[in-house]
């Protein structure tokens, strides 16, 4: 079963897709080995909406992020992610796009750990061509607008807590403004009280009118922060519910 | 980029504490060894750089060395003497000799008979005397030459010249003034100590004047090995050799292009030349395993974060850019700290005696092998960056 988030009769007029698959497939290995992780998978996702991807370990909510990301290249179907298609595009031009248009909450952080806070916020600026100290200061604001103080952004990932290295991790993902987000289990390192303020960061700083947020997690606490939570089984979304409330909310522009 | 490789390079100070120290060994024991060999090499021609008044070496045709002479007539003296554009030449004798001790040891001499007149080419000596005290009868002078402990003689007069069996385990000294020894049966007297530029292979030296050679020499046909020659004045060497060779057909070459001929002969024939190129092969294989390992560690542990770099936009190229970055700061200050060890090390070996002599291609291979073994190191690690998939670390795996 596929998939596809539309409107209903009597909802808000929602955003077109951004990005969109149609019966995307992966297989891991081969022969024997062969482990088919995405098994025709029908999705959209559209700007302003923070959609999460939930289901169980090894459904291939991983898979399909990476593959929305760039980081994968299916093996079958459609997909295209900002009007572009992986499939057509070299490595380069991928990498320049994911550059340009993507930004990344990984599961464990994975903040550089000889750098600072701000240093590590600042480095999707770096890669973007921005001079150290403009990408610096473009990262210090970000990270005071989340909290963070004058000591707090020269201290390396080792001396914050687990929630400020999320918030870090975040306001890497937002500081080049990125059109597309994808956050894998961004609140399973954290607690309760942590997992909401984080995804509460998401929600605040994150969604924007030409923005959109791909989130993959288990963790049933926090799908009150969604938009749309497709759900996937074995390699295939099996059911898509919309939270309506959440659409109606009023945006920050990203 | 840059800045982002170099943090993490300089945040592990452990694996970059290990990285300098790979370089710098590398950097030390090339350079090392590729100066101990220059001080080898130097020492090699020391019998030349101790005649600086001789332009021009005459010799046999088939003398390729100075340490390996056959010798010529008498009368090729006074044939070079007859060449326009000499303005003096004097003959040098060079043989081998055993001398015995006064207690009975023998050991083998670099005997050197100078021109009775001049009597060029004799060192400085010990005692501050002049070469002039070579004039007195049978009168030597001995010298270590570069080995040590090979001049020893008896300090007590009841040691010396005992009969019956050598007394070798007996209280030595050094040879000092009115010391004798015997040189194939002749008594020579030792009339000081000198301080010769050392040998390589060391040997002790004996300088005496050429009349006193011929005598203490066992007798050969031809005595005189090279005729040194001081040009005329203006007059060039390498023409004036030229102008000998046509005239007398002896090899006569520059002092310069004999040190030349003699450092290509040691290259080619030495043992020695082997046991340096042994040396360097291993202190680079060294130096390979250890910054080639610590540099694959290091990017192998950074891995993640590549990859992390690689999923928010980093190309490849940018990547290997920052791994290269990283090897050229640690090749640059490891570099550095080797060459900075070695001269340290240099000073230390020369005070010691030992051969040691930085000469411009010491560094430059030093500077060579790191770059080789650095490149060999980033190559190693890079592969693995290329090899890295982003959507693996995405998944946690």
């Amino acid at each position: 079963m596929s998939g596809r988030t539309m409107n209903g009769p009597g909802e808000p007029t929602r955003n077109p897709p951004a990005a969109r698959c149609h019966g995307v497939t992966k297989t891991y290995g081969r022969g024997n080995a062969a482990v088919q992780a995405l098994r025709g998978v029908d999705l959209e996702v559209r700007a302003g909406e923070l959609l999460m991807l939930a289901g169980p370990s090894g459904c291939g909510k991983t898979t399909l992020i990476s593959v929305l990301a760039g980081l994968l290249q299916r093996d079958g179907g459609e997909c295209s992610v900002l009007e572009h298609d992986y499939m057509r595009m070299s490595l380069n031009e991928t990498t320049r796009f994911r550059k340009r248009n993507i930004g990344f909450v990984f599961q464990s952080f994975d903040l550089i750990p000889a750098l600072t806070a701000a240093e590590n916020v600042a480095t999707p600026l770096l890669i973007n061509g921005l001079k150290r100290q403009a990408a610096l200061e473009r990262a210090g604001a970000l990270l005071r607008m989340m909290g963070f103080d004058d000591r707090m952004l020269r201290s390396l990932p080792a001396e914050l807590s687990g929630g400020q290295q999320q918030r870090a991790a975040i306001a890497r993902a937002l500081v080049h403004d990125p059109r597309l987000i994808v956050c894998d289990e961004p609140t399973s390192a954290l607690d309760s009280e942590n997992g909401h303020a984080v995804m509460g960061l998401l929600r605040r700083f994150a969604l924007g009118k030409e923005r959109m947020l791909v989130v993959v997690t288990h963790d049933d606490r926090i799908f009150e922060f969604a938009d749309v939570i497709a759900r996937m089984e074995d390699g295939r979304i099996v059911r898509v519910e919309k939270t309506p409330r959440r659409v109606n909310e009023p945006q920050r522009d990203a | 980029m840059i800045f982002i490789a170099l943090k993490m390079l300089l945040g592990d100070r452990t694996k970059y504490a290990g990285l300098l120290f790979g370089v710098a060994f590398t950097s030390f024991l090339v350079t090392f060894s590729a100066s101990y060999f220059g001080g080898m090499m130097t020492r090699s021609f020391a019998l030349i750089a101790e005649n600086p008044q001789a332009d021009v070496w005459v010799m046999d045709q088939t003398v390729m060395s100075v340490d390996h002479p056959v010798n010529l007539p008498a009368a090729d003296l006074n044939r070079v003497r007859s060449v326009d554009g000499v303005r003096s030449a004097v003959p040098l004798a060079l043989a081998q000799a055993d001398a015995r001790f006064p207690n009975g040891r023998v050991q083998s001499f670099q005997v050197i008979g100078v021109d009775d007149a001049t009597l060029a080419g004799v060192p400085p000596l010990v005692s501050g005397e002049t070469a002039a005290v070579l004039r007195l009868p049978d009168a030597v002078i001995v010298d270590e030459g570069g080995s040590s402990g090979k001049l020893a003689t008896p300090s007590l007069k009841v040691d010396q010249w005992p009969r019956g069996r050598p007394r070798l385990d007996v209280p030595l000294r050094l040879p000092i003034a009115g010391d004798e020894l015997l040189v194939n049966d002749t008594r020579v007297r030792v009339v000081g100590r000198s301080v010769a530029l050392p040998r390589f292979p060391p040997r002790p030296l004996m300088f005496t004047t050429y009349s006193t050679a011929e005598r203490i020499l066992l007798p050969e046909r031809r005595r005189l090995t090279f005729v040194l020659v001081s040009a005329g004045r203006g007059l060039d060497a390498h023409r004036l050799a030229a102008r000998i060779e046509a005239a007398t057909d002896l090899r006569a070459r520059t002092a310069k292009d004999f040190k030349t001929d003699t450092v290509d002969w040691m290259l080619a024939n030495s043992e020695d030349v082997g046991d340096a190129v042994t040396m360097l092969s291993i202190a680079m294989l060294v130096g390979f395993g250890v910054t080639g390992v610590m540099m694959f560690m290091f990017t192998n542990e950074n891995l993640k974060y590549y990859a992390v770099l690689n999923a928010m936009g980093a190309t490849f190229q940018s990547l290997l850019r920052m791994i290269g970055a990283q090897v050229a700061l640690c090749a640059l200050l490891g570099t550095g700290l080797g060459l900075g060890l070695c001269v340290l090390a240099g000073r230390i070996f020369e005070h010691y005696g030992f051969p040691f002599r930085m000469m411009w291609f010491a560094p430059t291979l030093g500077g060579a092998a790191v770059l080789l073994v650095s490149l060999g190191a980033a190559a190693f690690s890079v592969r693995s960056v290329l090899k890295m998939q982003p959507a693996l670390f995405l998944a946690g795996r």
